[in-house]
C-alpha cells in the first residue's frame, strides 16, 4: 500500500472541488520535493521479449519532457508503465509516489493520456462535449453521475483548447487536428497532474502540428503540467522541451536537447537512417520512408 | 371513421384478454432491454459473440429439458460460460475472434442437437424456445423476465457512464482510472442476461436481431450517445409491442413479424440517414 495514500486522497478530492478556482488549485497544491515519476533500473516487458531494460530516470513536477527514439526503442512501453498499465520485471517505477502496480484508480485519474491517434471511426456516434465529459469519468467513481459542475469543468477544458464553439458537433466530423484538440480538452478536463501524449502530431497536416504543439507548450506554461510527449518530430520539439530522453531499449541519453541531440549520440541510435542538414535540422529517414 | 373506430373496438377487445396482455407487456420489457444493451454491443462490436450466445443458450434450455430443470437456469449458465469465455479470449488475444467464436457456435448448437436427438419424445415447448412464442407467455414466465429486466436495466443506469467509455476506446478508460476490465466483463454479463430474457419472446435463432437491429438503426439517426440511446429503446419497443399485434391480427409466428418489422425500419433509416446524406453532400 502507499503509505501516505489517504493524505494524497484528499488533495486529490479538494482539487476536484469546483468551488476552489482552478489557478488556485495549481499554487495551493504543494510541489512534491521528490521525483512525481522516478523510474529506478526499470525493466519492462514480456516472457522472452524486453522492451525497456533498466531505465534510471528521474522527473520532477511541471517538467517538460520529450521522448524521441527508432520505431520499437520502447517509446510506448514506457507510458504504459507510468499509466499504470504494466508492471517492472525487476527494479522500480513509483508515480505520484506510488509503485505502479499499486497505482489506484484514483491515481489514474490524475494521469491525462492521449493515446496514438488510432482510426477513429467517422460514424461513431459522440459529440465533441460528450467525449470530453470522459474525462471525468475515472475521478468521479463509479455511480456517481456527472452534475453540472463537471460539465462547467469539460467546458472549461474545451475552452482552453480554443473548442468550445464546437462542442455539440460530431466527433467524427472534426478535421485530425480538431480532434486531438478534443481529446487534449478530454485529458485536461480530469485535472491531471501529469499529461501523457504518445505522439500527437502523428498523422496531422503540417499546420495542424503546429498548432498541437503550441498548444501543448502553452498549456505547459498556463498550468505547470508534468509533460510526457512521445514524438517522432526532434526539431518540432527541441526549442520547446526543457529535457529530452532518447530511448532505444536502454536509456541512451537524458538531458537538456542541447546536450542531447549531438551527432555522435544520435547516430549511435539512429545509425545510417540519421541525416544532419546543414540548417541543423535532424531528419530520421526510417520515420519519414514508413509514414 | 367508420374503419378507425372498427380497428379501435378491435383493438380494446385485444387487450381485454390476460394472455394479450401478457404478451405485449412481455414484448415491451424485452423490446426495452435488447435495444439497450444493443447500443453498447453495436458500438464495443460485440454483434457475433451475441450471436453465439443465443445458440449457447438454447443447448442449455434443451439440455434442462432433458434433465427436468428449469429451462431458464440452464440457459443462463450456458450464455453465461460462452461471453466469458469469448471475452477471455478476445483479451488474450490468442486466436482471432471470429474463429473462436465460430467454434463455440457451432458446438453449441451441435449439442442442443444432441440434446434434441436424446429425447425420445416430441417436444413443442423446446423448439418454441427456437422460434419464439410470445403469445404463450405464462404468468411466471412474465415475471422471471420482469425481475431479470429490472436487474439488467438497473445495471446499465448505475454504470452508463464506465459502459458508454468502454464502448469508446476500453484502453482509454483503463488509463483514466475506469475499472474497464471489469466492466467489459459485467457487459459481456449483461448480453448473455438480456439473451435469456429474450429467449422466449423472438427465439434463440432472432434473439439477436433484437439486440442488433434497434441499436443499429438509431446508430443511423444521430451523432450523440444519449439520444442513440434514447432511439433505440423508442425502435425495439415500437417494434416488439406491433410485431406481436401484427403477428395476432394476421396469425403469423410473433418472433419472425417482430424482426421482419424491425429490419424495414432499419432499411429505411439507412436510406434516409442523416449521417449518410451529409456525407454524400460533402462529396
Amino acid at each position: 500500500m502507499c503509505s501516505n495514500w489517504l493524505t494524497r486522497l484528499n488533495r486529490h478530492n479538494r482539487r476536484l472541488d469546483p468551488d476552489i478556482d482552478d489557478n488556485q488549485q495549481l499554487h495551493r497544491t504543494p510541489r512534491m520535493t521528490h521525483p512525481i515519476i522516478r523510474f529506478d533500473h526499470a525493466t519492462f516487458g514480456f516472457p522472452g521479449t524486453v522492451a525497456l531494460e533498466d531505465i534510471s530516470l528521474s522527473i520532477p513536477e511541471s517538467e517538460f519532457v520529450g521522448v524521441i527514439g527508432p520505431n520499437g526503442s520502447g517509446k510506448t512501453t514506457l507510458c504504459r508503465a507510468v499509466l499504470g498499465l504494466m508492471a517492472p520485471v525487476s527494479g522500480t517505477l513509483r508515480v505520484l509516489d506510488c509503485a505502479c502496480e499499486e497505482l489506484r484508480c484514483h491515481h489514474r485519474a490524475l494521469i491525462g493520456y492521449l493515446p496514438q491517434k488510432g482510426m477513429l471511426d467517422r460514424n461513431f456516434p459522440v459529440t465533441v462535449l460528450e467525449a470530453v465529459m470522459m474525462g471525468r469519468y475515472g475521478a468521479l467513481g463509479l455511480f456517481r453521475r456527472p452534475s453540472g459542475k463537471d460539465r462547467d469543468i469539460a467546458r472549461q477544458a474545451l475552452a482552453q483548447v480554443g473548442m468550445d464553439h464546437h462542442r455539440d458537433s460530431a466527433l467524427g466530423a472534426l478535421s485530425g487536428g480538431q480532434q486531438q484538440r478534443v481529446f487534449i480538452a478530454r485529458a485536461l478536463a480530469q485535472q491531471p497532474r501529469i499529461l501523457l501524449l504518445d505522439e500527437p502530431t502523428t498523422g496531422l497536416d503540417l499546420t495542424a502540428q503546429h498548432s498541437v504543439v503550441e498548444l501543448i507548450e502553452q498549456l505547459h506554461h498556463e498550468l505547470k503540467l508534468t509533460i510526457l510527449m512521445i514524438t517522432h518530430d526532434i526539431n518540432m520539439i527541441r526549442s520547446r522541451v526543457d529535457r529530452l530522453v532518447l530511448l532505444k531499449t536502454r536509456l541512451f541519453a537524458a538531458g537538456p536537447p542541447q546536450d542531447v541531440l549531438k551527432p555522435e549520440i544520435l547516430s549511435q541510435v539512429y545509425g545510417k537512417e540519421l541525416v544532419i542538414t546543414d540548417k541543423d535540422l535532424i531528419i530520421v529517414e526510417d520515420y519519414h520512408h514508413h509514414h | 371513421m367508420l374503419r378507425a373506430s372498427r380497428l379501435r373496438e378491435t383493438m380494446l377487445e385485444l387487450l381485454a384478454y390476460d394472455f394479450m396482455q401478457r404478451s405485449l407487456l412481455a414484448a415491451a420489457l424485452v423490446g426495452a432491454v435488447c435495444s439497450v444493451i444493443g447500443v453498447f454491443v453495436v458500438l464495443r462490436g460485440l454483434a457475433f459473440a451475441g450471436a453465439g450466445t443465443a445458440h449457447a443458450a438454447f443447448a442449455g434450455v434443451t439440455l434442462a429439458y432433458l434433465l427436468g430443470l428449469p429451462p431458464l437456469s440452464l440457459a443462463i449458465v450456458f450464455g453465461l460460460a460462452t461471453v466469458w469465455i469469448t471475452g477471455w479470449v478476445e483479451e488474450k488475444g490468442r486466436m482471432k475472434l471470429d474463429v473462436s467464436i465460430g467454434i463455440l457456435y457451432t458446438a453449441t448448437m451441435a449439442l442442443a442437437i444432441l440434446f434434441l436427438g436424446l429425447m425420445k419424445t416430441y417436444n413443442p415447448e423446446v423448439y418454441g424456445y427456437l422460434f419464439g412464442s410470445v403469445l404463450s407467455v405464462t404468468t411466471e414466465e412474465l415475471l422471471t423476465i420482469g425481475g431479470l429486466s429490472i436487474v439488467v436495466l438497473g445495471t446499465i443506469l448505475l454504470l452508463s457512464k464506465e459502459l458508454y467509455f468502454i464502448a469508446f476506446d476500453q484502453e482509454m478508460a483503463a488509463a483514466s482510472g475506469v475499472p474497464a476490465r471489469q466492466i467489459f466483463y459485467l457487459l459481456l454479463t449483461l448480453v448473455a442476461l438480456t439473451v435469456v430474457i429474450a429467449l422466449k419472446t423472438v427465439g434463440a435463432i432472432l434473439v439477436f436481431a433484437m439486440i442488433l437491429i434497434p441499436a443499429s438503426t438509431a446508430y443511423q439517426l444521430t451523432h450523440s450517445l444519449t439520444q442513440m440511446t434514447l432511439y433505440s429503446v423508442l425502435i425495439g419497443i415500437f417494434c416488439a409491442v406491433t410485431g406481436v399485434l401484427l403477428s395476432y391480427a394476421f396469425d403469423l409466428p410473433s418472433g419472425p413479424s417482430i424482426v421482419l418489422l424491425a429490419t424495414s425500419l432499419f432499411f429505411l433509416a439507412v436510406c434516409c440517414s442523416p449521417k449518410r446524406l451529409h456525407r454524400i453532400q460533402a462529396e
